[in-house]
């Protein structure tokens, strides 16, 4: 017994030790709702009249309000989550917000570098540390909303006014808006080099492998990444269709299809495949750039975020476009992609939840988005922004928004979707995969469904 | 076999004997193993009954002080003199009633139903902002946290009840209490153990066992991506996520992945530490044969491998497999000099599951064949001459003598190392992770590919998909194989070697 | 006879050298590969070809330049790396000396239980763990801190003791029972006459856990979160080819690999024979 004692008396400290700290942490953990009577009602969901009263405090620029709005938060400090690339542009927009509400004293803003792509599973770690106001791609969203880690939008009109509303439609859950749609171009596309393919061979797929091959050089398509190889599905008639509440899981919904034609869809693209052995690769999409400057590649399909290291390896050679298209049974069938959006939210613990709001709406804000749209080439989701120069001018903006209208939006998908239809593209590709094999394929893809669904 | 009989073997005899005994009395070694443990439950029971009786007749026979002892820690020490042992019970006590009124008691208490206050949203000024309610996930830590503080005041509790009449009897006996420079003295020398112990165990309860117990309770809980705190509550599901993975009516297809994965783990853990074990062992013959030279260097280009970080070799290897890697464009290389003139394209890691499961393991030699080659070095020139003698005069040829003494003495000497890398193969991360993230990818398995071993699986569940209560279950499954054969050989090799012969 | 003897030693000592200039080829290749493309100047990610044919030092100089840059700050990472490790392998030395001595040489009741709880503590898969230790180092407010780093590497120390028990296995307790007729306690016994006579298991235990904070890309990625600044050079380099930034980084990475891989492998080559006598020496009795 004594021999423990030592140990027992250790432990005493470190007991000690928290419960040095146990007040911090109980105030955190249940009494956070302390200071929440400042002058509003504590009614619940529906109350429009609330929403509209947030909304009057927005001026006709659509992202600056009357700095009542601010309620009694003062010394603010808040953090700011944004993609490595637009850190030093969204600290100069804090700046330029700072100096118009002078009137408000901010104690600090900081801009954190956090990516977009991970942005939930950071925040999901642990909520109090995390930003109070961060950017993330729309597929987060329905894992965020359901953790209840973020808070609801406050300028529902103001925003659904000002912004595209495709991206407004896909940033609300059970009729509350979550988020401030940031940008509206996560999505893919064709690049080519176009020396090797031309602009009428880019429309469809047959075109623009015949052209790469007959140039000796690659198509890289990633068919292993279920990001990419979704197209296959969606292109099949296999669209997913948000999710559905089975007990208490959420699964996936998919649009009613027609087994056989999905499947003959499907046989296509492995036909072609294999067709093209050699010429259509299945490589990550970090592996194009790189192949545009070794001159080893015809074309890719890649993701807009590396635009810019795609047009710095073509310089003149860059060619854009929207997916092409994809001949089955004689007949053109456009390729359909998963196309998502970025927004910003609001993080439900911050301590300065109206602060958050109003720094939200401002770097979602037209001003903000045109300045993006500009320096770093987003495509916006704002409705003026989008008929900006800078916007109208690309090529690259201009094909993706092709291909949004041939595309499932990215939000609303299961945890379970991307390895089974990584697996699908995967099995498409295989060299041991026969294309005329029907039944395998029918198998294949109620295999992927049922594993989507996680129903087995 | 009589003793007598064993004495007059041979070395080279004597330990074929041992060698064969060991394996033989490995079943019965698996029956003590069982028996032992429920010995040791019976043992813990009858304890737990003496305690409460001795708890009983010393409150019978203590003076007020000793009986004041059983509400108040510490009196029965401060009154017989031993001021300083008798202020630390009593602050024990002090700063465990702190601990459970500012902190312990508000999670302990939600312990059974792990929170029912839900999240409400309200009105803040211009935002409508969440008031979370309870937060399973920090009760159960909590919980856990103050149940080992608790069990630790307790023990200590019943250690001042016995100090106490301790002191007492003493008292009663003419003698005084030991001076605190005594004990302090003691701690050095007869209570040496104590002092060395107490950091590196309390280190480990806090942050091995304390979060451990976490982990364990985590799997009798429906935490996952339905019930995500901190809006979310979880609960107590008992052993739904253990019948998840053996049910193959309701739940088909993580049966179905369970079982192919344990046994790909099994498998995956053998090949690794065989193919490891035998031909780092044959490397290590090579460089330590008498007559060759630069043996320095040689052991140099392997070590290289240890000292340069996993993540980076792997993720590095990762990359030369890959269809258009260094390994394919080499391939391509040489294939050119032959005539060829396509490209090839083999995907290591992607396609077949025989291929990417024999790339791993061979991969996995690369990086684990060096450890071997350094730890035998330096026992292959340990191994007693008299072996070789011994089997020369009995005219065994060289291979002979491999296989019947070397084989065998390293087997039996590395035993324990052979079964820590056997288990930590079945928990090696690192390999399958960076190498193939578990691919080829498969239809029929639920979030697992070809390559996936168990704790790969464990942490796709609870990263990806956040299913944390089965993968917690997952866990304890993996722990339990391991712990149980690690036991077993473990304890019963350490006795075979307490003999005399390798010793 | 004598003649074919020794020939055909040669011949089997010429088969030797032959398979192990072959491996060790295959076993340094890979570094080669590693160290030639990080002074690869052409193009960004992969390259069909097995050497650059550009070469610069831009890799390396942009590694340590691009510290102004927001995510990436490799040399404060090499330095943060460099810290948690020292005082993590202090630790970590000083509990695995602790209780293997203890183990070894001490008697007490509850030794083999021990032995054996400290055995299988360790195979626990350890994802699960994770969360729990972020939230027990938050209650101690050290989360996104070099200081939890320090404590989660050397936290789990004394349960590796089993090669240096070992090792202290090997010394000869007589020794022992002569410096107790001397009267020397326990602790002067520790210090003065088994810590001085195993050079071997200390640089062993140096330098094995001096290794493990560089290599850690889960724990400490949970742990730091946005904390960038305090990362890692394990987590930094992660991040580097994640998708984000592979395309701008992936050179940089490889540069970055490198100089990780260096200083260790070094080190490493400098005391590899302590680790073989140490590892040796613990292994036989472990």
């Amino acid at each position: 017994m004594k021999k423990i004692l030592a140990i027992l008396l250790a432990a005493m400290m470190t007991a000690t030790a928290f419960a040095g700290c146990g007040e911090g942490g109980s105030g955190s953990g249940s009494g956070s709702g302390s200071g929440d009577n400042s002058g509003s009602d504590t009614s619940s969901s529906d109350s429009t009249a609330d929403d509209d009263s947030a909304d009057a405090l927005v001026d006709e620029t659509g992202y600056w309000v009357d700095p009542s709005a601010f309620g009694e938060e003062n010394n603010i400090t808040l953090k700011v989550w944004a993609p490595d690339k637009a850190v030093s542009l969204v600290k100069e927009q804090i700046d330029a917000f700072q100096k118009h509400y002078s009137d408000i004293t901010f104690k600090s803003i900081d801009v954190v570098a956090q990516g977009e792509g991970d942005a939930a599973t950071q925040l999901l770690n642990d909520p109090e540390t995390a930003a109070d106001v961060f950017s993330f791609a729309s597929d987060q969203l329905n894992k965020l909303v359901n953790a209840g880690v973020i808070s609801e939008v406050a300028f529902l009109n103001t925003v659904s006014g000002a912004n595209d509303p495709k991206t407004v439609e896909a940033g609300t859950v059970d009729g509350a808006l979550y988020a401030y749609p940031e940008t509206n171009d996560n999505g893919y596309y064709l690049v080519y080099d176009n020396t090797v393919v031309t602009a009428d061979q880019a429309k469809t797929l047959e075109g623009v492998l015949e052209a790469c091959k007959a140039a000796g050089k690659k198509f890289i398509f990633d068919c292993g990444n279920g990001y990419y190889s979704c197209t296959f599905a969606f292109t099949a008639g296999v669209e997913i269709d948000g999710l559905e509440t089975v007990g208490d899981e959420q699964k996936q919904k998919f649009t009613d299809y027609d087994p056989d034609k999905a499947v003959e869809t499907l046989m296509a693209f492995s036909a072609l495949m294999k067709q093209y052995k050699g010429t259509w690769t299945s490589l990550d999409v970090a592996k194009i750039a790189s192949g545009f400057t070794t001159a080893t590649l015809g074309a890719g399909v890649d993701g807009s975020w590396n635009t810019v290291p795609d047009q710095e390896a073509l310089g003149d050679k860059f060619g854009a476009a929207k997916l092409p298209t994809i001949n089955v049974n004689g007949e053109d069938k456009q390729l359909k992609s998963m196309f998502g959006y970025k927004y910003i939210g609001v993080n439900g613990s911050s301590k300065f939840p109206n602060a958050a709001q109003i720094l939200a709406l401002y770097l979602a804000g037209e001003e903000c988005q045109t300045q993006r749209a500009a320096n770093l080439g987003w495509g916006p989701s704002n409705l003026k922004s989008q008929q900006d120069k800078a916007v109208t001018d690309s090529a690259v903006l201009k094909a993706i928004q092709e291909q949004s209208a041939n595309a499932c939006a990215q939000v609303n998908i299961a945890d379970t979707f991307w390895s089974p239809m990584g697996n699908l593209g995967t099995k498409l590709f295989a060299d041991d995969t026969d294309p005329t094999d029907k039944a395998y394929f029918t198998k294949l893809l109620e295999e992927t469904i049922k594993n989507i669904r996680d129903e087995a | 076999m009589t003793y007598v009989e064993y004495k007059q073997l041979n070395p080279f005899q004597k330990f074929a004997y041992k060698f064969k005994t060991f394996f033989k009395n490995l079943p019965r070694a698996v029956g003590r193993f069982f028996k032992g443990i429920g010995k040791a439950i019976v043992k813990f029971f009858v304890a737990i009954a003496r305690g409460f009786k001795n708890y009983g007749t010393t409150f019978v026979k203590g003076d007020w002080a000793t009986k004041l002892s059983y509400i108040i820690f510490g009196v029965g020490d401060l009154h017989k003199g031993k001021i300083y042992k008798g202020l630390i019970f009593f602050a024990a006590e002090v700063l465990y009633i702190l601990y459970m009124i500012f902190f312990g008691w508000q999670y302990i208490s939600k312990f059974g139903t792990l929170g029912t206050v839900a999240t409400t949203y309200v009105k803040k000024g211009i935002s409508k902002v969440p008031v979370y309610g309870d937060n399973s996930m920090l009760i159960l830590l909590y919980s856990v946290l103050t149940i080992v503080i608790t069990i630790a005041v307790f023990a200590m509790y019943i250690a001042n009840i016995k100090d106490a009449y301790k002191h007492q009897v003493m008292r009663e006996n003419g003698k005084k209490p030991t001076s605190m420079i005594y004990d302090m003295r003691e701690f050095l020398d007869g209570k040496y153990h104590i002092t060395l112990l107490s950091f590196p165990v309390l280190m480990i309860c806090v942050f091995n066992i304390l979060p451990l117990i976490f982990m364990i309770l985590i799997a009798f809980t429906n935490y996952d991506k339905a019930h995500m705190p901190p809006a979310n509550l979880f609960t107590w599901v008992g052993f739904d996520n253990f019948a998840a993975l053996f049910d193959i009516v309701n739940t088909p297809k993580k049966a179905h992945t369970f079982l192919s994965l344990t046994g790909w783990t099994l498998l995956w853990a053998v090949l690794a530490t065989f193919t490891n074990y035998i031909l780092g062992m044959i490397v290590a013959l090579m460089i330590n044969k008498k007559g060759i030279k630069l043996k320095a260097l040689w052991r140099t280009l392997f070590v290289i491998t240890i000292a340069v970080p996993q993540f980076v070799s792997l993720l590095l290897m990762n990359q030369m497999l890959a269809t258009d890697g260094a390994v394919n464009v080499l391939l391509t290389e040489i294939s050119h000099l032959f005539g060829n003139t396509t490209q090839i394209e083999i995907d290591f890691l992607g396609k077949s599951e025989v291929l990417a499961r024999t790339t791993i393991v061979i991969v996995n030699c690369w990086v684990g064949i060096p450890y071997t080659i350094l730890s035998m070095s330096g026992i292959l020139m340990n191994i007693p001459a008299d072996l070789y003698e011994s089997a020369t005069i009995d005219g065994a040829s060289p291979f002979k003598t491999f296989t019947a003494i070397t084989l065998p003495y390293m087997i039996f000497v590395t035993t324990p190392q052979l079964i820590t890398s056997f288990v930590g193969n079945i928990n090696n991360f690192n390999v399958i992770y960076l190498l193939s993230k578990g691919g080829p990818s498969t239809e029929e398995f639920y979030q697992a590919g070809k390559t996936d071993i168990l704790v790969t699986w464990l942490f796709t569940l609870s990263m990806t998909s956040q299913d944390y209560g089965l993968a917690a279950a997952i866990g304890i499954l993996v722990f339990i194989v391991c712990a149980t054969i690690s036991l077993i050989i473990y304890n019963n090799s350490k006795s075979m070697k307490d003999e005399e012969a390798f010793s | 006879m004598i003649k074919s003897y020794k020939f055909r030693r040669g011949l089997a000592n010429g088969v030797i050298y032959f398979i192990l200039g072959l491996m060790g080829i295959i076993w340094v290749c890979p570094f080669a590969y590693l160290l030639m493309h990080s002074f690869r100047a052409e193009a960004t990610v992969g390259v069909p070809y097995l050497i650059p044919k550009q070469w610069t030092f831009q890799n390396y100089i942009d590694l340590f330049m691009s510290s102004g840059n927001a995510s990436i700050n490799f040399p404060r990472w090499f330095l943060n790396t460099l810290l948690v490790a020292a005082v993590s392998c202090v630790i970590s030395t000083i509990s695995v000396l602790a209780v293997s001595y203890t183990f070894s040489r001490l008697r007490f009741g509850a030794r083999k239980k021990l032995m054996n709880i400290a055995m299988i503590l360790g195979m626990f898969p350890g994802f699960m763990t994770m969360i729990a230790i972020y939230y027990l180092l938050k209650a101690m407010g050290l989360n996104q801190n070099l200081i939890a780093l320090m404590i989660c590497y050397s936290s789990g120390a004394g349960m590796g003791f089993q090669i240096s028990k070992g090792f202290f296995d090997t010394i000869p307790r007589a020794l022992d029972e002569a410096a107790t007729i001397d009267g020397a306690t326990k602790n002067r016994i520790f210090w003065s006459i088994i810590l001085p006579m195993s050079k071997p298991i200390i640089v062993y235990t140096v330098l094995t856990s001096f290794i493990g904070p560089w290599c850690d890309f889960i724990l400490a990625k949970i742990i730091m979160g946005d904390a960038r600044e305090l990362y890692t050079v394990a987590i930094g380099l992660q991040s580097m080819i994640s998708a984000e930034f592979i395309n701008d980084y992936y050179k940089q990475f490889l540069a970055g690999a490198v100089l990780v891989a260096v200083p260790i492998t070094l080190l490493f080559l400098k005391m590899q024979k302590y680790y073989v006598a140490g590892v040796t020496a613990g292994g036989v009795k472990g």
